[in-house]
């Protein structure tokens, strides 16, 4: 169990953030550039120093603010970092590499093993600087789990990576964290990156934790219009009958036509279309919904922070749409509600499902 | 487009131009490439010029010497003692630059001092002061009058016309070389490689000794042999301070008082071959690293 309640203070504003971890479970802190995510996990692994807080891993206390204090060193605390740069020792050969920690020992049995388990058993003599990316990272990776370790923290490691290699190392990651049962946080500012490692995911904003849940929750349910707007809400629309109420448009949660059943039906003109990987993205222009009065061009976040209304709503659809200025309509499915604060409130667009 | 040259492609297996094109081509790059070989050349010709010229020192310096005027000034009696004074002299100076300045300048290279650009201006006061002006100022520093030369006489020392003194001369002339490229060095290790060594639980001696310290050493080395260098050379302060028991340097300055240019020239050849080599092996030293670290 990794349990995490801290205050750091950074140049541009302080990070507040608590996150509980069970041993094998893996947490992903989501958020965009610059949310205090890093701190986050700098603070834990004992590279920064919280201003006040309490960080406890296991059975030990590795930082206590209040008395009595406690402050392990890095070099004590028993977690893994691993980064998107992967910090090999230029002047050591890989087998020296991985053979850092005291607890390797270099010509041992269970170095040969891992090595060749992360398929890097080829590449022991040679160094670092001759390694791609990928085996760098896997040399990293081999590093970690020799020199032992309590949690697992993961600073974006692959995000420099291409998708197939990436796809590769994460689930090799997950694999291990389940084997060893130890916790483990990662860091991302993809949500795919998240979604694909985490059981649970936390987003973080400006350095506070927004909302905590299994990831499809999340993003399916988001608890407020800013987490909305952080796992790829494009727009607002309001929904009929009920006022004040606005509905968050996703635009991978659209489909062609009209299916009231399903959500809500927006009708307008397309205003301009694009492939977009194997299918098509299309900004549907809404006829102005005169709600109140003016229609916000940046549609997620109005004036004073509030959730603007949608001008124009971007949609993912499978089949071309049609030519500009034709009418098209589509259907939200199932989108979160939220209040004219940004608040989620419950309840669902649906017909006959209406609170 | 090339799709739809592609079937020719695909069956003839090479690509055939319109005619004319090539030789349009041709023509149009022969300007530019032939500009760009009369620059190439005539910047290596230049590059060679100031190359002879910096080296012209060491040419002339082999040109004017003879075999026989060598081996006339290094037998006469006690022409060799020069060149021991500053050996033992420069190893004990390294020595005092590596155990005390290089911490210095390894907590200038990581930001743990606190004003560190003053600390830095500090270190550049010492390697703008001309070396005479300094040899002055030492006197009145470490002279047998004041505080320190009290204090070290109870140790029955003197920091004038010593071998101390010439130490002290050395230290103040090559220290700040060697601190600035240490310095240099040491910023040159990331530190995130620092971090990932305590993670990996090294505390941080460990981290100091097993990663900082062989990442940082081609520079160190650099750093070291350039203050060697200096050391060896070490003059303007050293006539001041310490005239006795003179080193090679001022060997050279009084042959070339006493007896003139020609028994001078002698010992400026010691002095380079004494001087040189430290630097050239911790280039090529520090070069092999490098390629070895290219793996």
């Amino acid at each position: 169990m990794l349990r995490a309640d801290v205050e750091v203070d950074r140049r541009d504003f302080t990070v507040r953030a608590a996150i509980e971890v069970a041993a094998g479970e893996r947490l992903a802190l989501f958020g965009p550039s610059g949310a205090g995510k890093t701190t986050l996990l700098e603070a834990i692994a004992g590279l920064v120093q919280p201003r006040a807080g309490l960080i406890e891993l296991a059975d030990r206390t590795l930082t206590r603010t209040t008395a009595p204090r406690v402050l392990v060193p890095a070099w004590q605390r028993r977690v893994g970092l691993l980064r998107q740069d992967p910090g090999l020792f230029p002047h050591l050969s890989v087998r020296d590499n991985l053979a850092y920690a005291r607890s390797a020992d270099p010509r041992g049995t269970e170095l040969a093993e891992v090595a060749r388990a992360l398929e890097i058993g080829e590449l022991l003599d040679a160094m670092p600087a001759r390694l791609s990316g990928g085996q760098q990272h896997r040399t990293a990776l081999a590093r970690r789990l020799l020199a032992r370790f309590d949690a697992l923290l993961l600073d974006e490691p692959y995000s420099g990576l291409d998708a197939v290699l990436r796809r590769t190392l994460t689930a090799l990651v997950v694999r291990l964290v389940t084997e060893r049962a130890v916790p483990s946080v990662l860091v991302a500012h993809e949500l795919a990156d998240a979604q694909s490692f985490a059981d649970r995911m936390a987003v973080l904003d400006q350095g506070e934790i927004l909302q905590v849940g299994e990831p499809d929750q999340v993003v399916l349910r988001p608890c407020s219009a800013r987490v909305a707007e952080l796992v790829g809400y494009l727009g607002f629309a309001p929904v009929p009958g009920r006022p004040g109420v606005l509905a968050g448009v996703h635009p991978e949660r659209i489909a062609a036509g009209a299916a009231p059943e399903r959500g809500l039906v927006l009708t307008g003109r397309v205003a301009g279309s694009r492939p977009a990987g194997a299918a098509w993205e299309a900004d549907l222009l809404l006829p102005d919904s005169g709600q109140d009065g003016a229609l916000s061009q940046q549609a997620v976040r109005g004036r004073d922070g509030r959730p603007g209304l949608a001008a124009t709503v971007t949609c993912r659809l499978a089949d071309r749409p049609g030519a500009d200025g034709d009418t098209m309509t589509v259907t939200v499915l199932d989108p979160p509600c939220f209040s004219q604060d940004g608040i989620a409130v419950d309840g669902h667009v649906r017909e006959g499902s209406r609170p | 487009m090339s799709w739809a040259a592609s079937p020719a492609a695909a069956a003839g297996g090479a690509v055939r131009e319109p005619p004319g094109q090539p030789g349009r081509r041709g023509r149009a790059s022969a300007g530019p490439r032939a500009v760009r070989s009369v620059s190439g050349i005539l910047s290596v010709v230049g590059a060679l010029v100031i190359w002879l010229i910096l080296l012209g020192p060491v040419i002339t310096l082999f040109t004017h010497l003879s075999g026989s005027s060598i081996a006339s000034s290094l037998t006469a009696p006690g022409a060799l003692q020069p060149l021991v004074t500053s050996l033992e002299s420069g190893g004990v100076t390294l020595a005092v630059l590596f155990f005390f300045c290089t911490p210095l300048a390894w907590m200038l290279a990581r930001g743990t001092l606190p004003f560190p650009r003053i600390w830095e201006a500090g270190v550049l006061c010492s390697l703008l002061l001309p070396p005479l002006v300094i040899g002055l100022l030492l006197v009145f520093m470490v002279g047998p009058y004041t505080a320190f030369g009290g204090l070290i006489a109870h140790l029955n020392l003197s920091a004038t016309n010593t071998f101390l003194a010439l130490v002290i001369a050395e230290v103040y002339e090559s220290a700040p070389y060697y601190v600035l490229g240490a310095q240099a060095a040491f910023a040159s290790v990331d530190p995130r490689l620092e971090q990932q060594a305590a993670l990996l639980g090294d505390r941080p001696r460990r981290v100091f000794r097993r990663v900082t310290l062989p990442l940082a050493s081609p520079g160190l080395a650099m750093a070291l042999a350039v203050a060697w260098a200096r050391a060896m050379g070490a003059f303007g302060a050293g006539i001041v301070i310490a005239y006795h028991p003179y080193g090679l340097p001022l060997q050279i300055w009084t042959t070339l008082q006493e007896t003139g240019l020609a028994s001078a020239l002698p010992f400026a050849l010691v002095l380079l071959v004494v001087a040189l080599p430290l630097p050239l092996a911790a280039y090529v030293w520090s070069a092999r690293a490098q390629s070895r670290r290219r793996g």
